[in-house]
């Protein structure tokens, strides 16, 4: 089994130390911090995301999963901050105003970045104007934004057409989701995606830049 | 058949009997709502004026806050959960008290006797008793550790530490215990266990781990509260399915809330299903039903519920989850008139 099939099978296996171990060790040999998450910790995130996805693990080890991922990348840091940090774009996500459900939207968060994603997360109850200036300031291909409860879902729909009015809407993708969102309404409000749980999430910012 | 009271009505309910009419009742219901059927009313007024067969009483809601923030509606629970309110539903966790096992080491859990906790449920039970159920709700052991710890922390800890959530489970059986006792006592006709096992793509954790951390410490609950005769409602949105045989095996509860809709359950099948063990409450749509739909689409949906889970008995007509703040007021107050009309037994809706 080479190096970075051995990093991969300790995120699939939820260790944390053994993942943080075997990054060392590489980091030591002097493999490239960019080839450890390319080849090791990246593809090691995909299958922990497709097991999820099967019934085949839970959330207790995925979030471990997930513990180990971002052990093992603190530990590239350094060498990102040296050659550079590697990111396939910029998305940015957060729980629309009066919401504070937070677990699915950290899911995908950690899925993203588990997928070489930049991820801003703009944290829960996000005021309408602050998903608004974030687009403006920001250069975003992605805002993702999250609902889960019936009463806040129409501040999707809101926070759609404030980008629009402010005339920010083709500045980026949005996608959405939560517990009450589905497909039909995603289009109802004129989102770019939708996605049921977290490993969709990456497949559907895959599909909206076609990478 | 003749009249029975609200209270008869849900119990008959509950033992999967058929009363004389489709009972209703919801677990949560605004006040916002309420305020608005009858101006200046609570609650209570509403369920005697729409002649609502239960009410319950929610400790986590109803208990008194330290306020530790007004202004970003930033408070502190009984248990130490530092947590935000934003009126949509009960005030959301933000910072757990359990950080790490040292932190248990001085860790003090609420008063189960403290007598101000039970005021509300008190002027319940003084208004409504014989005549309406009266429901007490508590949160089942998963979701109190799951706010004591932290939810990431609660999840990873089933894997890498989990003497540390049989301890915290422990400290809130103890607790529930005595708070059970209490509700029992001063006359409590049913037992409410909320709290979510599953998110909508199914259960939240492996069927060991939720047996372990999550069905053994309720299982344990559900017992003491029949060894006082007094049956036991089960929440937990999500899709249940997957865990039904578990969940059903917990020293066998008696009601099932709510058959999330959302998260794909149709109380039909549930009812085909586990329809002879169980009783159904819920399923009729408090989304975009209840707070954008017309009255006729309400009235439609009630129909459809009642014909689908209401034959034999062991069904207790209510939303999908709660009448939320947004609830269009005239939809509920139709769909409480529509479960009077269509639910009447023997039933003829085929």
């Amino acid at each position: 089994m080479s190096q970075f099939d051995k990093i991969a099978q300790s995120l699939i296996g939820q260790d944390v130390f053994r993942a943080a171990d075997l990054t060392r060790v590489a980091i030591d040999d002097g493999v490239a911090a960019i080839e450890i998450l390319n080849q090791g910790l990246l593809p090691g995130m995909q299958i922990v995301g497709e097991k999820f996805r099967s019934g085949e693990i839970f959330l207790p080890e995925i979030f471990l999963a997930g513990k180990a991922m971002k052990g093992a990348i603190a530990l590239l840091k350094p060498a990102f901050q040296k050659e550079g940090a590697p990111s396939r774009g910029k998305v940015a996500i957060g729980t629309v105003q009066d919401d504070i459900h937070d677990i699915g939207k950290n899911l995908v968060i950690m899925m993203l970045e588990g997928n070489g994603w930049e991820v801003t997360d703009l944290g829960v109850d996000v005021h309408t104007e602050q998903f608004c200036s974030v687009v403006r300031e920001k250069e975003l291909h992605i805002l993702g934004l999250s609902a889960l409860l019936t009463t806040t879902e129409p501040r999707l729909k809101e926070v759609i057409d404030s980008l629009e009015a402010a005339g920010l809407r083709e500045k980026v993708k949005i996608m959405v989701g939560g517990a009450i969102v589905t497909q039909a309404f995603a289009d109802e409000i004129g989102a770019d995606g939708y996605a049921p749980n977290a490993v969709e999430a990456v497949e559907l910012v895959d599909r909206l830049l076609n990478k | 058949m003749q009249r029975l009271s609200g209270r008869e009505r849900i119990l008959t309910a509950l033992q999967r009997r058929e009363p004389d009419v489709v009972p209703h009742m919801e677990l949560w219901l605004n006040p916002i709502v309420a305020e608005k059927i009858i101006p200046g009313g609570s609650i209570e007024d509403l369920t005697e004026s729409l002649d609502i067969d239960g009410i319950a009483y929610y400790t986590v809601s109803m208990e008194k806050y330290e306020v530790l923030d007004q202004s970003k509606g930033i408070i502190r629970d009984k248990w130490g959960v530092i947590k935000r309110d934003t009126g949509q539903t009960t005030p959301h966790p933000i910072e757990a008290p359990i950080k790490s096992e040292k932190d248990l080491e001085s860790y003090v859990p609420p008063d189960p006797d403290d007598p101000s906790r039970y005021e509300p449920l008190k002027k319940m039970v003084e208004r409504f008793k014989g005549e309406r159920a009266v429901v007490a709700i508590i949160e089942q052991p998963f979701m109190r550790v799951n706010e004591m710890r932290g939810a990431e922390d609660h999840f990873v800890d089933m894997i890498i530490n989990p003497d540390l959530l049989l301890q915290l489970n422990e400290i809130v059986v103890d607790h529930h215990l005595k708070v059970l006792g209490n509700f029992i006592e001063m006359g409590a006709d049913i037992i409410c266990f909320s709290g979510d096992l599953a998110t909508k793509d199914g259960p939240m954790a492996s069927p060991q781990h939720l047996e372990k951390f999550g069905i053994s410490p309720l299982g344990e609950l559900v017992q003491f509260v029949h060894s006082r005769g007094v049956p036991c409602i089960l929440h937990s949105d999500g899709n249940i399915m997957p865990i039904m045989e578990m969940l059903l095996g917990t020293g066998g509860i008696d009601g099932l809330h709510p058959i999330d809709p959302v998260a794909g359950l149709d109380i039909g099948v549930v009812k085909e299903q586990y329809g002879d063990r169980v009783c159904l409450i819920g399923s009729i749509d408090c989304g975009p039903l209840m707070m954008r739909g017309t009255k006729e689409q309400v009235r439609q949906a009630v129909k459809e519920n009642i014909r689908k889970a209401g034959k034999g008995g062991g069904l207790i007509a209510a939303s999908s989850h709660s009448i939320q703040s947004k609830t269009k007021p005239e939809n509920y107050v139709e769909m409480v008139k529509a479960i009077r009309e269509y639910g009447r037994y023997p039933l003829s809706l085929d």
